[in-house]
């Protein structure tokens, strides 16, 4: 192995940030990300090892099973870059890449499947969703900016940031409190979606009832029936159940004149 | 008129065809978010001339959907092909664009191809797990271009998944709706009102799995603001959405969350 490799460029970290959203593009159920994550890396492997050989084993190597959120798999990315650079360039010939990635995807992966699937997509499906409901045609790209601000942004800089810290998760959790970012957007959620029952007589045409009803009754009838159905998805009733219950319900209350 | 003529054959195509790439999104390139319903609907609803019911289909859907999350191995059930199947067949089977009770009845729809959609993921990416093996060459060992290839292999996957299930589920779909418009208008105002619910399903699914609570604290601030706004101040409702996410703030910077 020869270590005189070149040091790794910013061009080629952008490349692995660009590479990053085709990270799933061959998802499975075994080797999950695996492939993904070497395609994803390729840009930093072919700068460090220009012999063919070495670049084919380096390839092989990030090949093996690995699978952490797609978003927070930047940072792994960035931190695999450095001890591939670390080992190509013999600042540390020793370092393992493969433990690296072992020790990180998993804390990562319930990381940011809780902050982005669990705490920000909701928030921006909330908010959306409730500027919908009034009829503005714009809550689609609403949707978008909330979300993918965060997300691109994210994707972004957590390159650079495993990259610098050599894939350290203490510094990442002081830059980044997830936590309390998740914790944050959830409030702001569960409070949009009150929004969402309370304002049920100022809905868009598309979903107000054509029932004559007094609007603050609606608004209370709206909420009971709310909490109703957390109670019973609390007591393991699915949405489709309930989804279906409700059309018997529409039904019946058609049939007897009320709607 | 026949149920496919060829206009309809031709849309039916189209919409698989929107259903395959936006697909795509869900998982294999990008996730952007645009395969959401939110989106995936209205992007539908418009390019195939029904934006009203995109946006009813997409928003209603949403809410729903939106915490069921692919942790692990777990697939969740696919709201993207059923955002997109739904608000094409409400698209092509209306007789006038925006015909809520054939929305409501496409909404209906949906809960059948939740089981269909969550199959088709499972076996999509049980057949992908072949692809690593084949991404190494004759010596053995990966190069740049076969780890390319077949990388970029498992979008078809994803593509073709998407848009097989639309071009099975949008016809079939479409049968259905010219019975339902056959029905009495009972039938009718039952769907219409359906739509009615289903926002409060989705802020019912939505707060089941955000709170540990029936009675969320910040559930409750949020519908007495957004309520107490709208009807005793006749705020705008984009004021009263403002409000009530400031109230909620306030909340957790009083009290914590």
């Amino acid at each position: 192995m020869a270590h005189n490799a070149a040091a790794i460029r910013t061009v080629d970290l952008l490349g692995v940030f660009w590479r990053s959203f085709f990270i799933q593009a061959s998802w499975s159920y075994d080797r999950m990300q695996s492939l993904g994550f070497a395609f994803t890396l390729i840009p930093v492997l072919r700068r460090l090892y220009p012999d063919r050989e070495e670049f084919a084993g380096r390839l092989a190597v990030h090949m093996e099973y690995f699978n952490t959120q797609p978003y927070l798999a930047s940072f792994v990315l960035g931190a695999a870059a450095r001890a591939e650079e670390d080992r190509a360039t013999g600042r540390n010939v020793a370092a393992d890449v493969v433990e690296l990635k072992k020790t990180l995807m998993a804390p990562l992966g319930a990381l940011g499947d809780s902050f982005f699937w669990g705490s920000l997509k909701p928030f921006a499906a909330s908010a959306a969703v409730a500027v919908l409901l009034t009829g503005a045609w714009w809550a689609p790209l609403l949707f978008l900016v909330l979300y993918n601000i965060v997300h691109v942004g994210l994707r972004l800089s957590l390159v650079f940031v495993g990259y610098e810290t050599e894939g350290d998760v203490v510094v990442l959790m002081s830059r980044y409190n997830f936590t309390r970012l998740a914790r944050r957007y959830k409030v702001l959620s569960l409070a949009i979606v009150g929004c969402i029952v309370g304002t049920l007589s100022a809905w868009g045409p598309e979903f107000r009832t054509s029932v004559p009803v007094f609007p603050p009754l609606l608004a209370a009838a709206g909420l009971v029936l709310t909490l109703g159905m957390i109670a019973l998805l609390r007591v393991g009733a699915s949405p489709v159940k309930l989804m279906l219950g409700l059309a018997a319900a529409c039904l019946i209350l058609a049939l007897g004149g009320f709607a | 008129m026949t149920l496919f003529d060829a206009h309809t054959i031709t849309q039916v195509l189209a919409a698989a065809l929107i259903g395959g790439i936006i697909g795509l999104d869900r998982t294999a390139l990008g996730q952007f978010m645009i395969s959401q319903p939110v989106v995936a609907g209205p992007l539908t609803g418009w390019l195939l001339g029904d934006v009203t019911a995109g946006l009813v289909i997409g928003g209603t859907l949403e809410l729903i959907w939106v915490l069921d999350m692919p942790i692990g191995t777990f697939v969740p059930a696919d709201s993207t092909v059923a955002a997109v199947a739904a608000t094409a067949i409400a698209a092509l089977g209306s007789t006038t664009p925006g015909q809520l009770p054939v929305i409501g009845f496409c909404l209906l729809l949906t809960v059948a191809m939740v089981p269909v959609t969550m199959f088709a993921d499972h076996l999509m990416r049980q057949r992908n797990a072949q692809i690593p093996e084949l991404a190494m060459t004759s010596s053995g060992r990966p190069t740049e271009a076969s780890v390319t290839f077949w990388h970029f292999g498992g979008t078809v996957a994803f593509f073709l998944k998407a848009f097989l299930l639309c071009l099975a589920l949008v016809p079939a779909g479409l049968v259905l709706v010219s019975g339902f418009l056959a029905l009495p208008d009972a039938v009718h105002r039952a769907m219409s009102l359906f739509i009615t619910f289903l926002p409060l399903l989705g802020a019912a699914s939505v707060a089941r799995k955000l709170s540990m609570n029936t009675l969320d604290r910040t559930l409750l601030i949020g519908f007495v603001i957004g309520a107490v706004s709208v009807q005793l101040f006749h705020v705008p409702e984009l004021v009263a959405i403002m409000l009530a996410a400031g109230g909620g703030w306030m909340g957790m910077r009083f009290h914590g969350a």
